[in-house]
């Protein structure tokens, strides 16, 4: 985007701004429990487990420390969250100082597989038997 | 033929630039441009928006998400192969698809909203 600077700094000001609240709100509310976040589209439609469904309530158990729930809620995001976290940075970086952290390329076949990986874990989730129940949110925890 | 250091414009013989002197038979520096040395810039130039694909199929539980991580796979894919082109075109639909899944969710997120209200008013 070629915004002038200064319309570039208040968009990055803003995002920050949004992305503290929301954090700070996720680590307040249990998704869980508070009625407060949206419920996940595909299991509200369809009352199936898809690859991110616990992500949100893990993404709280983790801010509060809790490690372990947040793995049990959704591995694939606790897996996947230090790669998310670079590229995040690395974009706001990039809208705030006009340059990027060093850039990671992925091959092409390691993306393939890793989209295989996430639609595998969300059919995975799914099956209602052992040990393919121990993947869906919470299933670790109540096996 | 113009001077690269000063900008005089110079007879297309000449081999030294009559005002700054430059040796007009040396190649300048910037402009050829090296099969080798494209690569890593070309890397940077096409973004493969794979993070918000990520972001959108497992934190935002939105799977249109998956349509967005084919596409940076394919963003890659033909980056390696030295499609430039191909690989831009690959990211304008990963980029689209990113949109969608926002879209949606934010779609969907309006009508919890609107339903939940609904359900409080009406007790």
């Amino acid at each position: 985007m070629t915004l002038p600077k200064n319309a570039r700094n208040h968009l990055a000001a803003l995002g920050i701004v949004g992305a503290v609240a929301a954090i700070a709100m996720l680590c307040l509310f249990d998704p869980a429990t508070s009625g407060l976040f949206p419920p996940c589209p595909l299991r509200y439609l369809t009352g199936w487990y898809c690859p991110g469904c616990g992500s949100l309530r893990a993404m709280h158990q983790l801010l509060q420390g809790h490690l372990r729930a947040a793995w049990a809620l959704n591995p694939l995001t606790i897996l996947l969250l230090p790669f998310l976290a670079y590229g995040t940075a690395s974009y706001a970086l990039f809208k705030i100082r006009g340059q990027h952290l060093p850039r990671l390329f992925l091959p092409a076949a390691w993306i393939r597989a890793l989209c295989a990986v996430i639609i595998l874990f969300g059919i995975a989730r799914n099956i209602p038997l052992h040990p393919f129940d121990l993947l869906a949110p919470g299933g670790v925890l109540h096996p | 033929m113009f001077c690269t250091q000063c900008g005089a414009n110079n007879a297309d013989t000449a081999t030294i630039c009559v005002q700054c002197g430059r040796n007009l038979q040396a190649a300048p520096p910037a402009l050829p441009v090296q099969p080798g040395q494209a690569a890593p810039t070309t890397l940077v130039d096409v973004p493969n928006y794979l993070v918000f694909a990520i972001l959108a199929t497992v934190l935002c539980c939105l799977p249109a998400g998956i349509p967005a991580i084919v596409y940076a796979a394919q963003v890659n894919g033909k980056l390696q192969a030295g499609d430039i082109a191909g690989a831009q075109a690959a990211s304008r639909n990963a980029k689209m698809w990113c949109w969608i899944s926002l879209a949606l969710g934010l779609v969907f997120t309006l009508v919890m909203v609107v339903g939940t209200i609904r359900r409080i008013g009406g007790r």
